[in-house]
Parts: C-alpha cells; sequence; structure tokens
C-alpha cells in the first residue's frame, strides 16, 4: 500500500474513515502493515459531508485497489506537443481558473509554487539593460498550463543566457522593447519571487527539448492562450462551449490518443470491481488465443478428410480439402505437408518443395516434413541430373543430405552424381586428348576454323576499331586464305562464334584476377607474339594460353587445376552473368555482338528441326567438298599451320579447360579446341553418345543453353532411326583415337572420318526421302 | 435451460445450451432488483468478454447501452439476455468502428460459460450460434429504432482530468492515480442502467470528483468550483445522485457475484 497516498487521504476525510479502514482492512496485511504509522496524523480535519459516510465506506473496502502500488497502469508521458501539431488532436483548453475566477493571490502563490526550471513561458520585453532584458510574463508554453497573463511576473533574461549569432554583435541588440519572447525558466527563487529565464535550448526540461526558444510572433502564441483571451473578453464563452467547439473534441480516435497521453491501458482496463481485476483474465480465454486453438484444430479435420480422400485416390478432393485447411490455418504445418506430398506425387516437385520448406519454417523439427522434403529433393535432383545439370543436382542432393544424413538414397545419388561428374570430367579429357591428336590429320575443322576466323575478323574490324585487341594486321594475313563462304557456312561460324564469346567471356574472368598484376607484362607478350603468329582477336585467352604455358609445370598439376577451375567455371557459370566482373571495353562489344548473335540464333532455331535433316545433308556435302580440297592445298596450308593454330585456339577458345588443358601443349591448342567444339557439337546433334561430352558441355554453358538442347533433343526423337545407326560414332571415334594417339595418325584417321560421314551421309539421304514423302 | 429456449425468438435450438443461465435467484427478491441483478450480471458479461475481445473502453460502454436500452423497452422475460448481450457487443463493434468476428464472440462466449472447455467445432452448434447472433441484432436494431449512436462521458472525462490536472502541483498529481481511478469508476458504472439515467457530463464529473475525494485530492476554489466550470448545470446533488448509485452498484457485486 502506498502510504503517502493513504495518509494525504486519511488527513483529507479525518478519523471517521481511519476507524472505516480498520474495520474493513483488517484481513489485509499490508494496511497492518502501515496501519501503525497512519495514526498520528489523523484528527486534524473533519469534513461532513452528505453523502460522505457512503464514500468513506467505499475507500474503506476498496482501500486495498486504490492504494496498491501497482494500481497506476502505465506512466503518463509528459512530452506536451500542442505547439508543434497544427492539427489539434484533442481540445486544448483553457487554463481552469480563468473560468474559476481564483482570486489574484491564490494564482500567484500557485505559480511561484508550481513553476519549475525548464517550464517554458512567454513574455514581453519592457526593459533592457546592458546586463539583459526583463520580460513580463504573459503565458504558460510548456511544462505547466496556467492564467498568468494578469499576475505581473517579471522576469530577467541575463545577457549570457541569450546565444549570441556572432562574435563581436552584441546579442541585446537583436531584441527591442515589446518583443514577444519564449524562453525557458532557468531559476526561479520561490521566497523572493524572482524568476530568470534563459533563450539557451538547453534550459528546457528533455521533454520539451523541440520547443524553439527567441522571439516570437503573435500567432506563434500557445492555442490555449489565444482561447483564454477569448474568453476573458466573452463571458459566454464558457468551458463547454469552447470544449464543443473545438476540432480535437471531434477527433474520433481522440478517446485513444488521450488514454495514451493520461497513461491509461485500455488493453487491461482498470476496474474498481473485484472481479474485473486484470490479474483474473487468462491469456488462453481471449480471443486471439481460442481463435488460434480453434483454426489449427479445425484445418486439421480438414486434412484428416484430405489425408482420406488421397487414400482412396480422390486426388482432387484431397488437394481440395487441403487448400481449404490452409484457408483456415494459413501456416498449418499438417496440410502443408500433405498437400506438398500431394503435389510431389502428382510430380509437381518444385511446388512440394516449397511446400515442404514453408511447413519447416514453421515447425523445423516436425519429421515427416524433413523426411518428404528430402525424398522429394531428391526426386529433383534426379530430374535436375535428366537434364544434365548434374552440380545444381549435386547441390539438391547435398541439401537433401544435410536434411537428413542418413537417406540412402540421398547418399547413393551424391555418390552417384559425384561419380558421374568425375566420369564426365574424365571424358571429356579423353576427349580433349583425342582431339588433339584427330584434327592434325583431318585438317577440315582446320580450315573451317580458318574461315570462321577470317570472317569473324572482317565483322569486327567492320564494327569496332576501337578494341585494343582487335588485330589490323591478321586479317590481312588471313585473307590469303580461300574465301568461298557459303550462307550455310556463315550461319555456322556464327553459331561457333557465340560459343566462343562465351567461352572468352569465362576466360576474360578467370584471367582478370591473374592478369591485374601482370598486365603490362601481358601486352609486351602480346607484341612479341604478333610478330611470330596473327595477332589473335581475343587477347585474354591468348594470354591465358601463354601465361598457362609458363605457369604450369607438370600435367599433374594441371589436370588438378583443371578440375578446380572446372568447378569453379561451373558455379560462375550457374550463377548470374553479373559477376564478371572485367570492366574493359572488350566486354562491352561481347555484349554487342552477342546481342546479334542471339539474333541469329533464334533464327537458327525457328529452321530446326524440321530443315534440319536437309541442312546436315548439305553440310555434309560441303565437309565432304572441303576435305577435298583439303587435299589439293594441304601445302600451302601447311605453310601457315602454325599461324592457324593460333588463331583458332583464340577465336575459339572454347571451354576453360579445354585451352588450359591445351595450353601446355601449344602446338596443339588450336586444332584442339575448335576440333572438339566442332565434334562436339556434331555429336550432340548426330549422336545419342552424348553424354560423354555434353555433360561438362552443358554444364559449362549454364542456363543459356536448355532451349537449343532441348530442341536437339526434340530433333533427336525425330532422327532416332539415325541414332541406332550413328550411336557408334563415339566409340569408333575413341577407338580410332585410341589406336592412333600414339605416333602418327595424321593420315590415318581423316579416312576414318569420311568413312563415317559417308555412312552417315547414305543414311541421311535414305531418311530424308523417306520423311519427304510424307509430306 | 428449458426456461431461456423458450423465450429465445431469434435462435430457439443452438443457444439456449450456451446461454444457460447459472443459478436461479432466491424468491424472496422483488422482481426488479431481481432483473437488476440479472442485468449487473449480462453487463459483466459484456465487459468480460470486451477485455478478452481486445474491445476499447467506448465499444463496451455502447454495448452496455445498447443492452440497457433494449430492456428498458422490453421485458427480460421474453428475451435471453445473454444472447442480447452478445449481439449488443457485435452491434456496438460495428456502431463504434471497431469491429468484432461473430466467430470470437461465440468462441470467448462460449468459454466463459464453459470454463476451460475446448474452442468449438465447425459444426451445426457452432453456425447456429453464430446465426443466432446476427438475428438478434437485427431485433436490437429494431426495438431500438435504429438509434444506435450514443454520447459517452469518456471523451468529457479525459478533457476535465487534463484541465484540473494543470491546477495540481505536478508531482502531487503524479503521485496521484487518479486518471486510473477516474477510469475505473467510469467502466464500472456500465454494470447498471446509471448511464442512461445520467447526462454523460455529470458522470464524468461524477467520476472524477469520487476519484479526487478518495485520494483527498483539493484543488483550489475560486468563485466557482472547479465542477460548475466543466459544467454549468451540474449541482452537487447531481453528482451525489450519481456518485451513490455507482456505490450501490459495488454493494451489488458482493452479491450478484
Amino acid at each position: 500500500m502506498d502510504r503517502d497516498l493513504l495518509r494525504q487521504c486519511l488527513v483529507y476525510h479525518g478519523e471517521s474513515l481511519f476507524s472505516k479502514l480498520k474495520c474493513e482492512q483488517t484481513e489485509n496485511p499490508d494496511f497492518q502493515a502501515v496501519v501503525s504509522d497512519l495514526g498520528i496524523a489523523t484528527n486534524e480535519r473533519k469534513v461532513t459531508e452528505k453523502g460522505s459516510s457512503l464514500v468513506e465506506q467505499f475507500i474503506a473496502r476498496k482501500a486495498d485497489i486504490l492504494f496498491s502500488p501497482a494500481w497506476r497502469t502505465a506512466t503518463p508521458q509528459e512530452q506536451d506537443h500542442e505547439e508543434e501539431e497544427a492539427a489539434e488532436p484533442y481540445a486544448t483548453m483553457p487554463p481552469l481558473e480563468l473560468f474559476m475566477e481564483l482570486s489574484f493571490e491564490e494564482r500567484r502563490s500557485m505559480i511561484y509554487r508550481d513553476l519549475e526550471k525548464g517550464d517554458v513561458v512567454v513574455g514581453r520585453i519592457n526593459n533592457i539593460r546592458e546586463y539583459g532584458f526583463f520580460l513580463t510574463l504573459i503565458c504558460m508554453a510548456g511544462g505547466l498550463k496556467r492564467d498568468i497573463v494578469d499576475l505581473e511576473l517579471s522576469a530577467l533574461c541575463h545577457v549570457r543566457e541569450i546565444p549570441s549569432s556572432g562574435s563581436h554583435d552584441d546579442p541585446l541588440s537583436y531584441y527591442q522593447i515589446g518583443d514577444f519572447i519564449r524562453a525557458g525558466v532557468k531559476d526561479i527563487d520561490r521566497y523572493q519571487e524572482k524568476i530568470t529565464v534563459s533563450l539557451q535550448q538547453g534550459s528546457l526540461c528533455p521533454a520539451l527539448k523541440h520547443i524553439k526558444l527567441g522571439v516570437i510572433t503573435q500567432e506563434e502564441m500557445p492555442i490555449h492562450y489565444s482561447r483564454s483571451v477569448r474568453a476573458a473578453a466573452d463571458s459566454r464563452e464558457t468551458y463547454e462551449c469552447i470544449l464543443k467547439s473545438c476540432h480535437g473534441y471531434q477527433n474520433p480516435s481522440v478517446v485513444e490518443y488521450l488514454l495514451e497521453k493520461v497513461g491509461i491501458s485500455d488493453r487491461h482496463p482498470p476496474s474498481m470491481m473485484r472481479g474485473l481485476q486484470s490479474k483474473l483474465f487468462q491469456e488462453d480465454d481471449f480471443a486471439s488465443a481460442i481463435r488460434k486453438k480453434q483454426s489449427a484444430s479445425w484445418a486439421l479435420k480438414c486434412v484428416r478428410a484430405g489425408v482420406d480422400h488421397f487414400k482412396h485416390g480422390r486426388h482432387v478432393e484431397a488437394m481440395n480439402e487441403y487448400n481449404k485447411a490452409l484457408e483456415i490455418d494459413t501456416s498449418n504445418v499438417e496440410a502443408l505437408v500433405a498437400r506438398g506430398a500431394l503435389y510431389a506425387n502428382k510430380g509437381s516437385i518444385l511446388k512440394a518443395i516449397s511446400d515442404f520448406e514453408l511447413a519447416l519454417e514453421n515447425c523445423p523439427d516436425h519429421r515427416n516434413a524433413r523426411k518428404y522434403l528430402c525424398q522429394t529433393l531428391v526426386e529433383r535432383g534426379k530430374q535436375l541430373e535428366e537434364q544434365e545439370k548434374l552440380v545444381t543436382a549435386e547441390g539438391i542432393y547435398r541439401r537433401a543430405l544435410s536434411l537428413d544424413d542418413s537417406n540412402p538414397e540421398a547418399k547413393e545419388a551424391l555418390h552417384n552424381i559425384s561419380d558421374l561428374i568425375q566420369k564426365s570430367i574424365r571424358l571429356r579429357e579423353e576427349a580433349l586428348a583425342k582431339e588433339q591428336v584427330k584434327p592434325k590429320s583431318s585438317q577440315t575443322s582446320a580450315e573451317k576454323l580458318r574461315k570462321i576466323l577470317k570472317e569473324e575478323k572482317r565483322m569486327k574490324k567492320k564494327k569496332k576499331r576501337a578494341t585494343s585487341s582487335s588485330p589490323s594486321s591478321s586479317s590481312s594475313r588471313c585473307s590469303s586464305s580461300r574465301s568461298s563462304s557459303s550462307r550455310k557456312r556463315s550461319k555456322k561460324k556464327k553459331k561457333r562464334r557465340r560459343k566462343s564469346e562465351r567461352g572468352s567471356k569465362r576466360h576474360r574472368r578467370i584471367s582478370s584476377r591473374e592478369s591485374r598484376k601482370s598486365e603490362e607484362d601481358r601486352k609486351e607478350k602480346e607484341d612479341e607474339e604478333a610478330e611470330c603468329y596473327p595477332e589473335p582477336p581475343n587477347t585474354s585467352a591468348t594470354f591465358l594460353n601463354q601465361t598457362g604455358g609458363l605457369m604450369f609445370g607438370g600435367e599433374d598439376e594441371v589436370a588438378g587445376r583443371d578440375r578446380e577451375a572446372r568447378k569453379g567455371g561451373l558455379l560462375n557459370s550457374v550463377s548470374a552473368a553479373s559477376e564478371e566482373d572485367d570492366s574493359d571495353s572488350s566486354r562491352r562489344e561481347t555484349k554487342r555482338r552477342d546481342g546479334a548473335e542471339r539474333r541469329t540464333r533464334t533464327d537458327e532455331q525457328s529452321r530446326s528441326p524440321q530443315g534440319r535433316g536437309r541442312s546436315r545433308e548439305r553440310k555434309l556435302s560441303i565437309e565432304r567438298g572441303r576435305d577435298d580440297y583439303r587435299k589439293d592445298s594441304e601445302s600451302q596450308r601447311r605453310s601457315s599451320f602454325e599461324e592457324n593454330q593460333a588463331r583458332k585456339s583464340s577465336s575459339s577458345s572454347a571451354e576453360v579447360e579445354h585451352s588450359r588443358k591445351s595450353s601446355f601443349l601449344p602446338e596443339y591448342s588450336g586444332n584442339s579446341c575448335s576440333a572438339s567444339k566442332q565434334l562436339e557439337r556434331r555429336m550432340s546433334q548426330d549422336s545419342s553418345s552424348r553424354n560423354s561430352f555434353d555433360g561438362g558441355r552443358y554444364e559449362n554453358r549454364g542456363k543459356k543453353e536448355e532451349e537449343p538442347v532441348k530442341r536437339e533433343k526434340e530433333a533427336g526423337k525425330e532422327r532416332s532411326e539415325v541414332e541406332g545407326h550413328t550411336s557408334g560414332w563415339g566409340k569408333v571415334n575413341a577407338g580410332s583415337q585410341n589406336g592412333q594417339s600414339g605416333t602418327g595418325p595424321k593420315k590415318e584417321l581423316p579416312a576414318n572420318l569420311l568413312e563415317i560421314f559417308n555412312q552417315i551421309a547414305q543414311f541421311e539421304k535414305k531418311k530424308g526421302s523417306q520423311a519427304k514423302v510424307p509430306k | 435451460m428449458e426456461g431461456p429456449s423458450r423465450r429465445l425468438s431469434a435462435s430457439r435450438d443452438g443457444a439456449s445450451k450456451l446461454l444457460e443461465r447459472r443459478g436461479s435467484e432466491g424468491d424472496a427478491d422483488t422482481e426488479t432488483s431481481r432483473d437488476t441483478r440479472t442485468h449487473f450480471r449480462v453487463c459483466r458479461f459484456i465487459m468480460e468478454i470486451g477485455v478478452k475481445l481486445g474491445m476499447h473502453s467506448i465499444p463496451v460502454a455502447t454495448a452496455c447501452v445498447l443492452y440497457h436500452r433494449f430492456f428498458k423497452r422490453v421485458c427480460l422475460r421474453e428475451y435471453e439476455p445473454y444472447l442480447v448481450a452478445m449481439s449488443c457487443v457485435y452491434l456496438a463493434g460495428k456502431v463504434e468502428e471497431q469491429h468484432i468476428r461473430t466467430r470470437d464472440i461465440v468462441n470467448v462466449s462460449h468459454r466463459y460459460f464453459n470454463k476451460g472447455s475446448a474452442p468449438l467445432e465447425c459444426d451445426k452448434e457452432f453456425w447456429e450460434l453464430r446465426d443466432s447472433v446476427v438475428q438478434c441484432e437485427l431485433l436490437i436494431l429494431r426495438q431500438l429504432g435504429f438509434h444506435v449512436s450514443i454520447e459517452h462521458p469518456h471523451k468529457y472525462l479525459l478533457h476535465f482530468l487534463l484541465s484540473v490536472k494543470s491546477l495540481v502541483n505536478r508531482h502531487a498529481w503524479s503521485r496521484t492515480p487518479v486518471a486510473e481511478t477516474s477510469w475505473a469508476l467510469l467502466r464500472d458504472c456500465y454494470h447498471g442502467n446509471m448511464s442512461i439515467r445520467h447526462t454523460p457530463q455529470h458522470i464524468a464529473i461524477a467520476t472524477l470528483y469520487l476519484a479526487l475525494n478518495s485520494y483527498g485530492v483539493e484543488l483550489p476554489v475560486g468563485e466557482k468550483e472547479w465542477w460548475q466550470v466543466l459544467c454549468e448545470n451540474v449541482t452537487k446533488a447531481d453528482i451525489h445522485a450519481v456518485i451513490s448509485d455507482l456505490l450501490k452498484l459495488y454493494d451489488m457485486e458482493a452479491k450478484c457475484v
């Protein structure tokens, strides 16, 4: 019990209350604790008033509530915003004593009693001296609201308390007699009745810090002052009239606002009734708690019904029930899990995963959700695997295992896919090794590349001269080679270039890390190189070749690095292209070119697959023709072979590992790259033994290639007959490669290839004629 | 169970189970005092579910006034008071722009009558209860002639509190929980029908007066008393009338609950 409060009350009510209290509160130990102190002060005053005994009875009975220290539900906010707020949130009333017509003396003594340091007053300057100016106080502007206009209160503002704007000026010169000044009370001498004020912002109490001190205009006077002036002038302006005419009184949320202002909680409202004490209310009985429980149980009922439907194979009904459950209770874990399971069953694996994930978010330990999510992830991983996104699939498997590290399926899948990735790397390496040998003998690809290069350079020359790496000399050198370019071939070229671009981008990214330190170095090397070889169109690729040659010591090391780099590259390619941080101008060019190529690509795609059969036919014939040509001009080519190699390597700078790999075999680098590319491409079109090469290839390309791949697949279906024949292609090739890789297989391989080409061509002719018939 | 259900006009079967009144009155009481006690209990019910529904003071007060006004026009024997109370809560939520969902009202009321019970299932019973609340709301509206806007003392009281506060030394004021007490008294006065018998200003002044009096806070007196300023036509007798009505309600609590 609040002893001071109780004493204050007893002083007011007198002895009779005390006896009633003693009577009513006998069982209250709190009262017994304080009662001994209370007896002294009681018998001073006796108020006899009508109904007072009833009130005393009430006080005595409710004393434990009234004087409980916990009765104060909240601390009122002391801040007084009224001057700052243009729209008054509640009725700002003139001081009550104005209407009560309190005597001058009483009001004066009250203001000296209640005025405190830090309050804000408004006054008019009536006298300026060299040590400061004197104010006649007009009204209060914060902290306390009193009617003081006629109290003849005078306050001194010392010159020290005036913030000076400049060092040389006399601060007092800014003030004139008659100015309205808003100032903070600095000190008050209650006995001598002297008030000193300050214009320093620091003199205000913290709650009033926002009020600006200094000269104010008539309009800036507090609202309650202007209202009290009106009320004083007109006796018809009663408190009630003013109250009802205020905007603030009509504010629909005035009650909430004022409750907060005076510090009463409306969520746990106070009451004198014993049955309504807020401690008696249990949180379980509140509407929100019941509703939550109820929703959960209703949703569960729906889920049960849904599961029942599901068991009987009525999937649509089951889905409806689950959705209803989730409508009732949006985060119902059971419903989410059940719906996820249904989705998974229906093959909507992504939806299933998102449901399970949401369920786990709400309830991280839900066993079924974990289990199902794990299984579904494995399922999804398999899907991705089928789509050749091995790395993504691997990530998915890893996630599945992180959810349930004992899941045998996920373990196995992860194991398999790791193997698969390793295998694809190995296969690619093998393919690389093979390619390094083959193109030397079969000059077709080299020739093709040369042409492509020439085309490219011509294009480049037209497009951008600004490129630092754009070789002006190489084109002239290249121009010696033939230039019979059919439309078909140019198209092919574009395709290839697109690939090479992508490759080179990656090159640049990787090389940018290494190259920063040796930028100058590179330039020099380039110059040197330009003397020996035609300058490659893509410097970074060349650079990589060179540095690779310089940096990598042994083959083992290279292989190891290779794998690492591949991984990095893969990750990079999976993530957005925005990661590329090369800032050189060639990047922009690449983009532009990319745009152009995309156009051509779509063009290409639109033609496939109907036109593919025929076009391939033509292509083959061209190749054959080229082979013939090759024989004619072999000697000529021989002479410029090394040049070509360099050029090819740069232009068709395929995947990182290709060039990396080739980098320590600089002789073969160009050929290997271009040829491998060509080979891959052909294989992806023609053969079903794609896996060996394509695994890596698709990964490297990333998502960009998804569509073409699909199209190729479609095309592949169409040509299922062909595949039967050509499926052995890779193996044959591999075999031949194995056989020839030893010493000098240059002469034998083209014959081998030719044989195969012829086979394919024959088949295609047959197939083409067959296909034409139904049309 | 059989008693109230016969009287239910809006919903015959559903509400009766829920709204079974507990305890029967002694026979010696006169009918009016028995009615007063019933009203006290029902108003207590309104206030309790009001707190549980998170309602503000004004909607709760409106619900109580609607309830009292309704039973001023009709006989208590004719209608089930608890159902009327639930509908009054629902209607008050609409009138005072703090919409309360019928589902919550039914849930909280169900819990009120069946302490510690599980929430209602989403079945026939629930929907019948819900429908009866909605239908009874229409009945109330018709009985009151669609006059449902009410002026409450709350706004007055809060403004009066601010005015009186600046008459008192701020330290003395912050030590004394006058605001809480007067607000509690104001909320409590809705247990009875005094809210429709006295003017809002008088109630506001009386609660403030009683709160100040309870703590022995003395205000300066000039030509006029503070309460005379706050309301022109209020007399000391008015204030005491309100206070004695209010104090009777506190006495009734001991008898009714």
